[in-house]
């Protein structure tokens, strides 16, 4: 059975319909891109899985269970995460307090306990911390965890949204344009990092990319959407000879 | 460290500090200066409780002084009616009365809170701000409450470590909320509501937590009030109240506990301390302002210098102020030479207000993210300074 299912899935805003009929299946473990040219659709996509959008039509099921509808703080805690393609971190809080908010969503210990500052509520504030501080290293932020998260470079703050999204333990990640901005040697380095969040964490990706070198090397399956219509799907060979996906995105190769 | 004999130590001190305070405002045996010291105790609470709703979540209500409103008057309603045949006397009534003023505060907060936490921003400053005023033209019209003219609250009790001792618990909320992780998804829904709810903050009950312990801090205030005054009338809980306890807020830093602290005794005991001052002269006023300004655009030098790395830059400007401060006695003394200026004479009693906003003004235009910004008093932080000056000393010597 496959992760994440979209059936036709359609919204529309206004006369405008972002995203038509577009359906494609994510299985545990993929590496799973979607393309396509700008405003073609992808972040709606992406809106619509994380239930910042209920589709108009058609449908969106997670494990087999229907996600549309599910408002986001739940489709988080059932185990999607994203990062945002315009940055959106808590910018006056730490790097640590960044991911220590969506480690809490595994939170076990009251808010009675937090107000009279139990030993318990210590513990796990603790306990989420050290979590926390271990994701850092992975993605090798440890050395920033206590700098204001808007006073990091560029690259790092990409780097930090993964993390921060990785903190819900989430099954399936969405990354959205992860690359955008960074030059070669922080890409490779990205790209990396991906491999090593589905090998070492179980954890399968989905991504939005512009960096068609990066998608090619890194995803095993890709979708892509032009004016919100699905207009190929398969391998990246496939892709890349794809003769309609040439003409509405890649261009001719030179 | 052992937690529970520095939690104990801790209590007790808070307990001991709040019986010196009420010790020395009785001491002073002066009813005027206790009845200051209640009140910026009153102050506190309500600038702490709204710095939980406004600074630490970020929602923009501006219109708290109606739940000091409804704990006031419905502790009140409560004492007038039931006291007598409770068969409940002295503490123990008033700390049911505190309890009664939290839950119909803390009700007042989710009516308001729940149809309208999905605003954002001005929105719903609109709406709390006419929930406000909703409050106070009701409470105006109900025979029982006394109408306009007010309700007489007996029995009274005084107990000026009391109103400390709530203040000093709804700091301990706050910087224990702060200090736990359930602090965070508080400030994630202030600094972005759509990526906590991604983080799977659920942002509605997050929002209406914290109306719900804002408005109840609120309402314990209130309780207090009623009880030490004897009288509450609408007038004393107008919208003025609401933007004052905004401004303590906003002026000692949006989110710092400190900060709203700090800003509610000093913005409490400016205006009172303006009221004992004598008639000025119109050279002296101008010389006042003129050394207010000059004081203030320096300071923040200072501050900036001692954040840097230039300590010597930062005491030289702190000659400066000093400098400047007799520079401005002395053009005080030059200006009145002046007959126009000698000769204008005003009533500090009615320049209070002007002066009050005129130090707001310019605390806003230097230092806009309010005295501490973010920032907070800690031990760790006392600990970190004192150990800086041991070793600088331990270097010098």
């Amino acid at each position: 059975m496959s992760l994440l299912e979209l059936n036709n899935a359609t919204i529309k805003f206004g006369g405008l319909v972002a995203v038509n009929d577009v359906s494609f299946a994510v299985s545990k473990g993929d590496l799973f891109g979607l393309i396509g040219p700008n405003g073609a659709g992808k972040t709606t996509c992406f809106n619509l899985i994380t239930g910042v959008y209920k589709p108009t039509s058609g449908s969106i099921k997670f494990k087999g269970r229907e996600l549309s509808g599910t408002p986001s703080n739940k489709v988080a805690q059932l185990g999607i995460a994203r990062t945002f393609q315009n940055i959106r971190l808590f910018k006056a809080l730490s790097v640590l307090e960044n991911v220590v908010v969506a480690a809490f969503l595994r939170h076990r210990v009251g808010l009675a306990s937090a107000i009279a500052d139990l030993p318990n509520s210590i513990r796990e504030t603790q306990e989420l911390k050290d979590q926390a501080m271990a994701l850092l290293e992975v993605l090798h932020l440890d050395k920033v965890a206590h700098t204001r998260s808007c006073d990091l470079p560029y690259g790092m703050q990409r780097r930090l949204e993964i993390a921060r999204a990785m903190a819900t333990q989430p099954e399936l990640l969405l990354l959205d344009e992860p690359a955008a901005g960074m030059n070669p040697q922080e890409s490779d380095d990205l790209l990396r990092v991906v491999r090593q969040i589905r090998d070492q964490f179980n954890m399968t990706v989905l991504l939005i990319e512009h960096d068609m070198r990066f998608v090619m090397n890194l995803c095993e399956k890709i979708v892509v959407l032009d004016h919100g219509c699905e207009i190929a799907q398969g391998p990246p060979e496939a892709i890349r000879s794809n003769p309609k996906v040439i003409e509405a995105y890649l261009g001719e190769p030179v | 460290m052992k937690y529970w004999p520095t939690r104990v130590v801790s209590i007790l001190a808070g307990f001991g500090v709040c019986f010196l305070i009420s010790a020395l405002a009785d001491a002073s045996g002066n009813d005027y200066t206790k009845r200051l010291v209640v009140l910026a105790g009153v102050w506190v609470i309500l600038s702490v409780s709204l710095n939980l709703i406004n600074g630490i979540t970020g929602q923009f209500s501006i219109g708290h002084a109606a739940f000091w409103q409804v704990g006031a008057y419905s502790a009140g309603i409560i004492s007038v009616q039931h006291y007598a045949n409770s068969g409940i006397t002295g503490l123990p009534w008033l700390l049911l009365m505190m309890v009664a003023g939290a839950l119909f505060a803390a009700l007042a907060g989710l009516v308001v809170g729940l149809p309208s936490l999905r605003l954002r921003g001005d929105y719903l400053a609109i709406v709390t701000l006419g929930f406000g005023e909703i409050i106070r033209i009701i409470v105006q019209n109900q025979k029982p409450l006394g109408e306009a003219y007010g309700m007489n609250v007996s029995p009274k009790f005084q107990f000026t470590w009391l109103v400390w001792l709530t203040a000093f618990a709804a700091i301990a909320i706050c910087r224990n909320l702060l200090k736990s992780a359930h602090g965070l998804p508080f400030l994630a829904v202030r600094e972005d509501e759509v990526a906590a709810s991604a983080m799977g903050v659920n942002v509605t009950r997050v929002k209406v937590t914290a109306f719900l312990i804002g408005s109840a801090l609120a309402g314990v205030a209130g309780a207090l009030f009623a009880h030490y005054e004897g009288f509450i009338s609408p007038q004393q809980f107008r919208m003025e109240q609401s933007f004052i306890i905004l401004t303590m807020v906003v002026l000692g830093g949006t989110g710092s506990i400190t900060g709203s602290v700090l800003a509610a005794v000093a913005l409490f005991y400016l205006p009172e301390k303006l009221r004992d001052m004598g008639p000025v002269t119109g050279g002296q006023l101008l010389a006042g302002a003129f050394a207010t300004v000059l004081a203030v655009y320096l300071v923040k030098r200072v501050i900036d210098h001692f954040h840097g790395a230039k300590k010597e830059a930062a005491i030289r400007h702190l000659g400066i102020v000093l400098g400047c401060m007799a520079l401005s006695f002395v053009l005080s003394i030059v200006l009145n030479q002046v007959p126009v200026l000698a000769n204008a004479r005003y009533e500090a009693e009615k320049l209070r207000m002007v002066i009050f906003s005129g130090v707001l003004i310019i605390l806003m235009l230097v230092r806009p993210q309010g005295l501490l910004g973010h920032a907070e008093f800690s031990w760790e932080w006392l600990k970190r300074v004192l150990g800086q000056r041991r070793s600088e000393a331990a270097q010098t010597s």
